[in-house]
């Protein structure tokens, strides 16, 4: 049994005048203990969404979620609260997902005190650890959010989630706002506490190269559905859907984009634009910005099929494309 | 550089929004000369309270009732003794008069002369008016009144406009509706018809002011607080404390509120001289304040005798009124600089 079991999910959002958008459609996956599924696709795919659903911070419309053998989708008020105690997240903006007017140690002390953890020294004693377990002046606590740089203000938000001792974490793009030489800390940081507490993480990135760092499992995300699905050393050595081909080629590299220059190769970039996910596509949703698109794939949505051990894809001619 | 002095560094900077703000505050002259007006006027009106519960205690008529048909219509004093303070330096000259205004013989030396000289200034400082009451201790107990009925009728207002905003603003959907439908509905009433009605109801006097302002007056910032808290709800603070398991009160009164409080804060001092100039109004039509000298009552009293040349009751009672409202929008401006984000400008 894993530790999350996501099953066919479904999340839409109206858009008024009768409109939907489909933000998250037929999502399935798994996430076992102490193991982190990096999550990537482009802006609006719905990754993020995603993740605040499995947290039930967003409305699900259809499919369960079962964390621990319990479906959280019907947990009920108790329950939700002691699930929350085991599955955290981590947001992207270290600016706003910190409340400007509390001190960061009264932040953390409030989440242990409305979980009834501990009395009042224990709880002051307990900020100042996490404090320091995320490498922060324990002297700190007295101190807003405002007087913080980004990296620090991550570390405080990760110290908030692990307050309540999760066993399961979402990190929604948790180094996206941060410079490059501070994002490297911070991902250190939150492999360190992965083996420190045997955390599973489920990796939300729009970056190839954070992913492949921090990950075990990649799962590859396109207008609400995942298309792509494999262990992070296969993903990246044979991509075998054109969207992670592209997505992948899309990376820039600065040796490999100079080799190519030298050798008069243009780098292959998807053209067009994700379809308004409101405007369901027939077939297969990549078809129209696809280069290997065949008459099949505008009829037919493609199944997911195994093109490796735990390496599965949801394209017609996943195999047989020429590889990158 | 030195540890500890990177300490104190540390120390001097660390400060919440609301220090900040406060520092902003107090580096702007107006407001800080704002803000002393109304100590000054707090000031009257609490002794003004000291004086009313002293007499009340005593069971005597306090000195601003007691009617003295002898000093009726008495001009400021400075106009009635216009070199009481020169001390007479050239004893047996023409001018000083050789009795004080108690008709005492005049003191001699040039300290006693002055303290007479104080004195005699002190003696109805601004004028009686018709009754020979003193008009100086009349402003002060209209301040008395002024701040009961800014104080009491925010208690009312300011309470009734953060919950309901609050609670529309988040929770939005039908409770939003409703609370959207009220403010309508309350916003919809001409105000002024709305204070009469209802002092009308609780009967004159002071209950039917601080019920008829208080009740009228939670609209806008009941407007402006469901506003930013639907604002604040999408934020990613909010979703964070959703996550953790806050429950929705703790994280719209612990959470949201001190973060759109501002707006509280600034609606107190703006409306804080609406709600005095409202009072004016309503005993100036006689059904606010009864039987004690409120500004209104003042300035209708005063009009009668405008004519008769009596112009300091008039012009006292209104700079006293102009002096506050004024301190008070200054102050709120200067509020609404230091404490809105949206305003705020990196260097100032």
């Amino acid at each position: 049994m894993s530790l999350l079991e996501i099953n066919n999910l479904h999340v839409r959002f109206s858009a008024g005048h009768g409109h939907e958008v489909r933000a998250v459609n037929g999502v399935s996956l798994a996430v076992e203990q102490g193991e982190s599924v990096g999550l990537v696709g482009e802006s609006g795919c719905g990754k993020s969404t995603l993740g605040n659903a499995v947290l039930r911070l967003v409305p699900v419309q259809a499919g369960t979620v079962r964390f621990e053998d319990q479906d959280v989708l019907t947990l009920a008020h108790r329950d939700l609260f002691h699930y929350r105690r085991r599955s955290q997240m981590i947001f992207q903006d270290p600016y706003g997902s910190l409340n400007p007017r509390i001190a960061i140690g009264a932040a953390i002390e409030e989440c242990l005190a409305v979980h009834r953890l501990g009395n009042r020294a224990e709880r002051k004693r307990r900020v100042r650890d996490l404090l320091q377990t995320v490498g922060l002046d324990p002297d700190y606590a007295a101190r807003y959010p405002h007087e913080f740089s980004g990296g620090q203000r991550q570390r405080v938000g990760i110290a908030r989630a692990l307050a309540l001792d999760p066993v399961f974490v979402v990190a929604d793009e948790p180094v996206s706002a941060l410079d490059v030489s501070v994002q490297a800390q911070i991902l250190n940081l939150m492999k360190d506490l992965q083996q420190a507490r045997g955390l599973a993480y489920l990796f939300i990135a729009h970056d190839l190269a954070v992913v492949r760092y921090m990950c075990d499992r990649v799962l590859v995300m396109y207008a609400g559905a995942i298309v792509e699905a494999a262990g992070v050393d296969a993903l990246f050595a044979c991509p075998s859907h054109p969207y992670t081909q592209a997505l992948l080629s899309a990376v820039p590299d600065v040796e490999k984009g100079l080799r190519a220059r030298a050798a008069g190769v243009r780098r292959e970039i998807v053209q067009g634009e994700v379809p308004t996910a409101s405007s369901l596509v027939a077939g297969c949703p990549f078809h129209p910005r696809c280069p290997y698109a065949m008459d099949l794939c505008r009829a037919q949505l493609p199944d997911e099929r195994a093109v490796g051990p735990g390496h599965t894809s949801r394209c017609h001619f996943a195999g047989k494309l020429p590889p990158t | 550089m030195n540890h500890s002095i990177t300490e104190s560094l540390n120390r001097s900077i660390s400060s919440s929004l609301w220090g900040d703000a406060w520092r902003q505050l107090c580096r702007d002259r107006i407001a800080v000369a704002s803000f002393w007006i109304i100590v000054i006027y707090l000031a009257m009106a609490l002794y003004g309270e000291g004086v009313f519960w002293y007499f009340h205690w005593q069971d005597m008529a306090p000195p601003y009732q007691q009617t003295n048909l002898r000093e009726e219509y008495l001009a400021p004093s400075v106009f009635r003794h216009p070199f009481a303070m020169i001390p007479r330096v050239n004893p047996g000259a023409v001018s000083s008069p050789a009795i004080d205004y108690r008709g005492q013989p005049a003191a001699r030396s040039v300290a006693a002369r002055f303290r007479v000289g104080l004195r005699t200034l002190a003696h109805h400082p601004l004028g009686t008016d018709n009754l020979g009451r003193d008009v100086f201790e009349r402003t002060v107990q209209g301040a008395r009144i002024a701040f009961q009925v800014g104080i009491i009728t925010s208690c009312i207002a300011i309470p009734i406009g953060v919950i309901l905003g609050c609670l529309a603003g988040y929770f939005g959907g039908k409770t939003d509706d409703f609370i959207v439908w009220l403010y309508s509905t309350f916003s919809s009433i001409p105000g002024l018809l709305f204070i009469l009605a209802i002092a009308m109801v609780v009967g004159k006097g002071l209950l039917g002011v601080y019920l008829g302002i208080g009740l009228t007056t939670w609209v806008n910032l009941c407007r402006l607080i469901r506003g930013e808290v639907m604002k604040h709800k999408t934020r990613p603070y909010v979703q964070a404390a959703h996550a953790l398991g806050l429950g929705p009160f703790r994280i719209m009164f612990r959470h949201i509120l001190p973060n759109v409080f501002h707006i509280v804060i600034i609606t107190f001092s703006l409306r804080f001289p609406a709600a005095i100039s409202t009072e004016v109004f309503m005993s100036f039509l006689g059904i606010g304040v009864q039987g004690e000298p409120s500004w209104g009552i003042m300035i209708s009293n005063a009009r009668l005798r405008l004519w008769q040349g009596v112009w300091w009751e008039m012009t006292f009672v209104t700079a006293a009124i102009f002096f506050i409202v004024l301190a008070f929008n200054l102050l709120g401006d200067a509020l609404r600089d230091a404490l809105d984000p949206r305003l705020r400008t990196s260097e100032r």
